[in-house]
């Protein structure tokens, strides 16, 4: 296996950022791990980085164990949340950095230097540019031009898109699919975002308070979340208990005792007396315009469920209306915790 | 009122004290440096006399002396006080703060004061360190008192905290993150110090530099009081011409020179300094 983390633990002071991490990662991934802020990710690709010595357990790349190699002699390089573009130099000369580290003369650096601009799709006049006339974007490619110049084997990216605005993330989310592809090296990107993770990645792990509580590509992620956390670090669904086999007080064949995961598309109201497997009473409180979908707000069951209907039913629905809206259990998920 | 106005007014005391206590006074000495010699008129015939003089009589001793030690005092601070200034900069470290106190401290007291305090330590026979060694440990030493090395000891000594505190202040300046960058990116520790630490320190390290030189060049007690008779620097010629020899014009030239090596030092490194970096951090 290419990079193999073996009971990675990483303690400061009485607080365990890391705890007892363990995966492998085949070569040329993108694999993305998403978290909360203080799920202890950024620890974990620090550690990966060499940037931070783990506590416990080993980092072995290609079986060879790297534990405690330093950063500077590792073949990997990181995009910083920052960026941590070198203020005080052009363009040039921040792409050229690891080259300069190398040894590698200035004829040849600029050489490399030129493929690396077009590589990054930045005009070569860019070159001697001073990095702080950049525009965000700007800077995001010569990033990542400075951390594919010394031809690393893997890359890490500490959330690099999360003080972009939206435009231009969903842009360069696209773009750093694109670069992976062309590529091929092994891409390890941490994120709080699990809709940016879905984008991009080949395989996601979902770190909480410092372990990894699910692991997989992300079609899976989505459609079998592990736990109620995960299902409700997707993004807006609707969380509604079991226990005695029965849900909202009717029977739910099939459903084990735990928690019942309900996206918003699965509601449906229940007019001219159709039926479900789960029904209630509910009165519309909002409604929300997502183009081609209109999204309420339930008050029904003693909390407020969030429903999506297509534009043709959601016609017919209007705030103030009291009503039965019902699901399938076929459409629902069913977590233990 | 108008905006300029309110800005020229604003500059109006301190603009009034410079001219007095600056520009009129160097003003004065320029002027005396070109009258001819031991006069104390300021209507003489204007001559390059004092300058020749200066060079022919000797005094580029004196004058070689104070530019060496207060080169030799720049750059020996320089590198004390870079991992000085690391470790107190180093975050979270909880005696940073105290050390910093004990470090700045000696600036409250009088210079005299400590430069006698550090003349009876080292002083030989029955002074503190000769002293005690001999009482304690029966060990006899000689002393450094009165020689070069204890006059350019007492300039580091004193000039110290004046590189420290900018450098500390410049090193802030310098983000972890370029600093893990260049490491991530392949850099070892002294490329590290070379490429990212040093240039983005560099406006912190060249004022607490020049605040050091220019000191230093016009240090006189340290000379005096732990050097001996070992050295004497410009600042005790200029006053040997001033006081003793009565030959105003001579002293005024001598005056004028010490200005200008501070001059052809500190203009350049000022031109190349980004202070508003500094100011705006």
């Amino acid at each position: 296996m290419f990079l193999v983390l073996e009971g990675l633990a990483k303690i400061f002071g009485s607080n365990k950022a890391v705890d007892d991490v363990s995966l492998s990662i085949p070569e040329g991934e993108f694999f993305t791990i998403v978290g909360p802020s203080g799920s202890g990710k950024s620890t974990l690709i620090r550690i990966l980085a060499g940037l931070e010595t783990p506590t416990a357990g080993r980092v072995l790349l290609r079986g060879a164990d790297i534990t405690v190699m330093p950063a500077n002699r590792r073949p990997t390089c990181m995009v910083f949340q920052s960026l941590a573009l070198f203020n005080h130099m052009s363009v040039g000369d921040n792409i050229g950095f690891a080259l300069k580290m190398l040894g590698i003369d200035a004829a040849e650096r600029h050489r490399r230097v030129e493929t690396l601009l077009d590589f990054v799709r930045l005009p070569q006049d860019f070159l001697g540019k001073p990095v702080t006339q950049c525009s965000g974007g700007e800077k995001q490619r010569v990033a990542l031009a400075r951390a594919l110049a010394s031809d690393p084997e893997i890359l890490f990216f500490d959330e690099p898109l999360s003080a972009i605005d939206y435009r231009l993330r969903k842009i360069l989310e696209v773009e750093m699919k694109d670069l992976h592809r062309r590529t091929g090296k092994t891409f390890i990107y941490i994120t709080h975002s699990l809709e940016e993770a879905m984008v991009m990645s080949d395989r996601i792990a979902i770190m909480r308070d410092g372990a990894i509580i699910q692991i997989g590509p992300p079609e899976e992620i989505y459609a079998r979340p592990a736990s109620r956390f995960v299902a409700e670090f997707m993004g807006e669904v609707n969380i509604l208990p079991v226990s005695g086999g029965e849900v909202a007080g009717q029977p739910a064949a099939g459903i084990a005792d735990g928690w019942l995961v309900v996206r918003p598309e699965a509601l449906r109201p229940l007019g001219g007396g159709a039926a479900a497997d789960i029904s209630f009473d509910a009165r519309v409180q909002n409604d929300y315009m997502l183009g081609s979908r209109t999204q309420f707000h339930l008050m029904a069951l003693d909390q407020t469920l969030v429903a999506e209907l297509p534009a043709g039913l959601a016609a017919g629905v209007n705030p103030g209306d009291r009503g039965r809206w019902g699901f399938d259990l076929g459409d629902c998920i069913s977590v233990k915790e | 009122m108008r905006r300029g106005l309110a800005g020229y007014l604003a500059m109006l005391p301190i603009g009034v004290l410079l001219t007095i206590g600056f520009i009129l006074p160097i003003g004065i000495v320029a002027l005396y440096s070109v009258m001819p010699p031991r006069t104390f008129e300021m209507t003489g015939a204007l001559t390059a006399e004092n300058y020749l003089a200066a060079f022919t009589d000797g005094y580029w001793r004196p004058l070689m002396w104070s530019a060496l030690g207060a080169s030799l005092t720049t750059i020996i601070c320089l590198i004390f006080a870079w991992p000085t200034a690391k470790a107190l900069e180093s975050a979270g470290h909880r005696w940073s703060t105290a050390a910093a106190i004990l470090i700045a401290l000696p600036i409250f007291i009088s210079e005299s004061v400590r430069l006698f305090g550090g003349s009876l330590f080292l002083m030989p026979g029955g002074g503190i360190l000769a002293g005690s060694l001999r009482a304690w440990f029966d060990l006899s030493i000689g002393s450094i008192l009165n020689t070069r090395l204890a006059a350019l000891l007492g300039l580091i000594y004193i000039h110290f905290p004046f590189v420290l505190f900018p450098l500390i202040l410049g090193l802030s300046l310098v983000p972890k993150d370029q600093i893990e960058a260049a490491h991530d990116l392949g850099a070892s520790r002294w490329q590290v110090f070379w490429q990212v630490e040093l240039p983005l320190a560099a406006p912190g390290a060249a004022i607490g530099a020049l605040l050091c030189f220019v000191l230093a060049l016009g240090a006189n007690a340290e000379a005096a009081i732990l050097g001996g008779q070992a050295v004497t620097v410009a600042t005790h010629a200029i006053e040997q011409r001033f006081n003793y020899a009565q030959d105003w014009p001579l002293g005024a030239a001598l005056t004028m020179l010490v200005i200008l090596i501070t001059a052809l030092v500190v203009f350049p490194i000022m031109r190349r300094l980004d202070f508003d970096r500094l100011i705006r951090r």
